[in-house]
């Protein structure tokens, strides 16, 4: 073999390689990109659960919208929390508001015993898919349908599914509103954390039409709303509803409530009267 | 135009790159799980297999044969498919900001894919001394990546499917995860068994 | 020390296997085993690849920039498969004939590319070839007993000698495509069932093995979004 084949062999794949090699340098060069270093540091200080509570796409999208606008508030992060905006703020150089921990709340109390279902279904395992089969599998159409679509977009396994309804560990809840956008009923809502009750029901039926679906359910009597001393807990369209704002856990309508789809979460002791 | 169309359906549904060839397991059975993902991936690889192949068969029937270089193949051809998605994807991020986001995960995973190199080197082992010389071997060569690429996205898109029924689905423990996503393709590939002889009973 | 030594050379047969445990490089595996011959020439070709791969990576790792490393492991890896390339078609015609578009195919292997980034470029020379031995001589095992049981059933010979009841009785959908995903499937749960889901961590195809996992920067990884959110 003469020495002339392997020269041109390496010579060949020599300009090839340097060719190569130019090219990626002069466009690495003309086509960089300016990234404002900011904003990698601001991503550092976001959870990375990509859940968009804060509005925008991601965590990158948030981080790149926090840098570009001065105005922005830092702490629009619900998983991140009262620790993102912080550092956010440390890093932005602005103030950090605060943030009000927040968490979803399953608004229905159609247990076992209170409701039941009005088909066999034996069709594909996903509320959606249920929702379209006249309303869903339970009596009442507005509860929730228990088959999981809510605890399998969970970023973090807060819901779970006990006896086909779905419950939030309110503990693991990080607030990210996925199940809320996901439930195909509009059943799962995002309240404050420290809510002092919430109304568990969500059907808009009037009184005896709840009563045929679901023991639980409301029935628009009114007796919550005339009992609230601060006007907190209304009643819309045949369901109650509550302001957590003027509400000051005083615990008088879940007294009163004959259906018991109230619940108590941090009823202050001192005002509620032992029946 | 016949013979256009033939390699496109034989591409697609015969010798399906995935189903039937075995190439671009890791990235089928990997990002297959979400149909954005999946789809998205499977662009990405249309995308990069018709600029590779562009850029490779004119390097292979104008540098390397008559030179005598065909051992050097499997070097140019890996060098050139790195360096090409690497460019494009500075290019992307540049004036594509928008497809970059979308698209410009998939692109480093995909350099180093049989797919791609697979779809290069048999497209010069094919058409290289196909009628009509450089030109009429390098469309038949292009239509082949389209083929191979589309075939790609199919296999995606159905495997992405198929994998969202099964998760929901109970099955033995030691089965959980990769042997029932095995089994599930298995199965998928056996229906497109059922493609055998299309090309030639539908184009002649 | 030298049970260190037995130990990197034992790693790559049983305890990470690169196919079965750390499941690495499956494509080459579902389509060239459908013959036990082709299966070992295959193996045997990766193995050589790997030793010299590895040993030549190892010995320039404090040469070779951080910025430009995993082009310069191809440019090396594909050299080596050009030789092998090479040496299969002049002496091994059947063999080259039976692998096809697999042999060239042998440069794009997650195995090769994965070993150097994870072990040739921390570790010395004796050390890399030690690992690489073992890696190749467990994937040729594991090939070796895929291919078997496709041949066997599939065809009903082996190695090319035809079986006394198999060979008139064969299934020979096991050689074809579905075949080789539904016996990998089976192969995989067997592990699992058999070291009670402890032997293979890896739950998914996700990025640890894949050596494009530099590149990515594991964007794609559900696993590191879910560990991140938590």
């Amino acid at each position: 073999m003469e020495p002339i084949t392997i020269v041109i062999a390496v010579v060949v794949v020599g300009i090839i390689g340097l060719l190569c090699a130019v090219m990626l340098t002069i466009a690495s060069k003309f086509m960089a990109v300016e990234v404002d270093e900011r904003i990698p540091m601001v991503r550092e200080c976001l959870p990375g659960a990509n859940c968009g509570a804060c509005g925008f796409a991601g965590c990158d999208g948030y981080a790149a919208a926090l840098v570009e606008d001065p105005d922005l508030a830092v702490n629009l992060c619900v998983p991140g929390g009262a620790t993102a905006a912080d550092s956010i703020g440390k890093v932005l150089g602005r103030a950090a508001g605060d943030v009000a921990k927040q968490v979803a709340e399953v608004r229905c109390s159609g247990t076992c015993e209170a409701t039941s279902v009005k088909m066999d279904y034996k069709g594909l395992e996903s509320c959606a898919a249920a929702k379209l089969l006249f309303g869903g599998t339970g009596k009442c159409v507005y509860g929730c349908i228990g088959l999981g679509d809510c605890a399998q977009v969970c970023p973090v396994g807060a819901i779970h599914i006990n006896g086909g309804l779905a419950r939030v560990d309110a503990s693991v809840c990080i607030g990210c509103g996925l199940c809320a956008k996901t439930c195909p009923n509009h059943v799962i809502a995002i309240r404050p954390a420290d809510a002092h009750m919430v109304v568990d029901c969500n059907s808009h039926q009037k009184g005896a039409g709840t009563r045929r679906s679901c023991s639980a359910g409301c029935i628009g009597c009114r007796l919550c709303e005339k009992n609230c001393h601060t006007g907190a807990i209304t009643v819309t369209d045949n369901l109650a509803s509550i302001d957590y704002a003027k509400c000051d856990g005083c615990g008088k309508c879940i007294e009163v409530c004959k259906a018991g789809c109230l619940v108590a979460l941090n009823i202050t002791k001192a005002e509620v009267v032992n029946n | 135009m016949k013979e256009l169309i033939a390699i496109v359906m034989a591409a697609v549904l015969v010798n399906n790159y995935v189903l039937a060839q075995f190439l671009g397991i890791c990235p089928f059975l990997g990002v297959s799980k979400k149909l954005d993902q999946a789809a998205g991936m499977s662009v990405a690889v249309i995308f990069v297999m018709l600029l590779a192949t562009a850029v490779t068969y004119p390097i292979q029937y104008f540098v390397l044969n008559p030179n005598g270089l065909g051992y050097l193949q499997t070097i140019v051809f890996i060098l050139v498919i790195a360096a090409l998605v690497q460019l494009v994807e500075i290019i992307l991020k540049k004036y594509i900001p928008a497809l970059h986001a979308s698209l410009g995960v998939y692109l480093p995973l995909i350099t180093t894919n049989c797919a791609v190199l697979g779809v290069c080197i048999s497209n010069v082992d094919n058409y290289l001394t196909a009628t009509g010389g450089f030109g009429g071997g390098f469309v038949q060569a292009m239509f082949n990546s389209l083929g191979s690429g589309l075939g790609f996205l199919l296999a995606m898109v159905l495997f992405s499917g198929v994998r969202s029924r099964v998760d929901k689905c109970k099955c033995p423990e030691c089965f959980k995860g990769m042997p029932i996503t095995l089994i599930s393709a298995a199965i998928v590939s056996v229906s497109f068994m059922g493609f055998a002889g299309i090309v030639e009973n539908l184009l002649g | 020390m030298k049970n260190n030594k037995l130990n990197i050379l034992t790693n790559g047969i049983i305890k990470e296997n690169p196919i079965l445990v750390l499941i690495l490089g499956t494509c080459p595996f579902l389509a060239v085993t459908t013959q036990a011959s082709n299966a070992i020439g295959m193996g045997a070709a990766v193995t050589f690849v790997l030793l010299c791969s590895n040993v030549m990576i190892s010995l320039l790792r404090k040469v070779i920039s951080d910025k430009v490393r995993i082009p310069c492991y191809i440019v090396v890896i594909a050299s080596f498969v050009t030789l092998v390339q090479m040496i299969v078609k002049a002496y091994f015609k059947s063999l080259d004939d039976a692998l096809g578009l697999y042999l060239p195919l042998i440069v794009v292997n997650c195995i090769i590319l994965g070993r150097a980034e994870m072990f040739a470029n921390k570790n010395g020379a004796l050390d890399s070839a030690l690992d690489a031995i073992g890696m190749g001589v467990g994937y040729t095992l594991a090939m070796l007993a895929m291919a078997s049981i496709r041949e066997i059933f599939g065809a009903g010979t082996w190695f090319g000698i035809a079986l006394p009841v198999l060979s008139e009785n064969n299934i020979s959908i096991m050689t074809m495509a579905p075949g080789g995903f539904a016996i990998f499937g089976i192969l995989i749960a067997i592990i699992n069932k058999a070291s009670n889901g402890k032997a293979i961590k890896k739950k998914d195809f996700s990025c640890e093995g894949c050596p494009s996992a530099a590149a990515c920067n594991g964007q794609n990884c559900a696993e590191k979004r879910e560990a991140a959110a938590k």
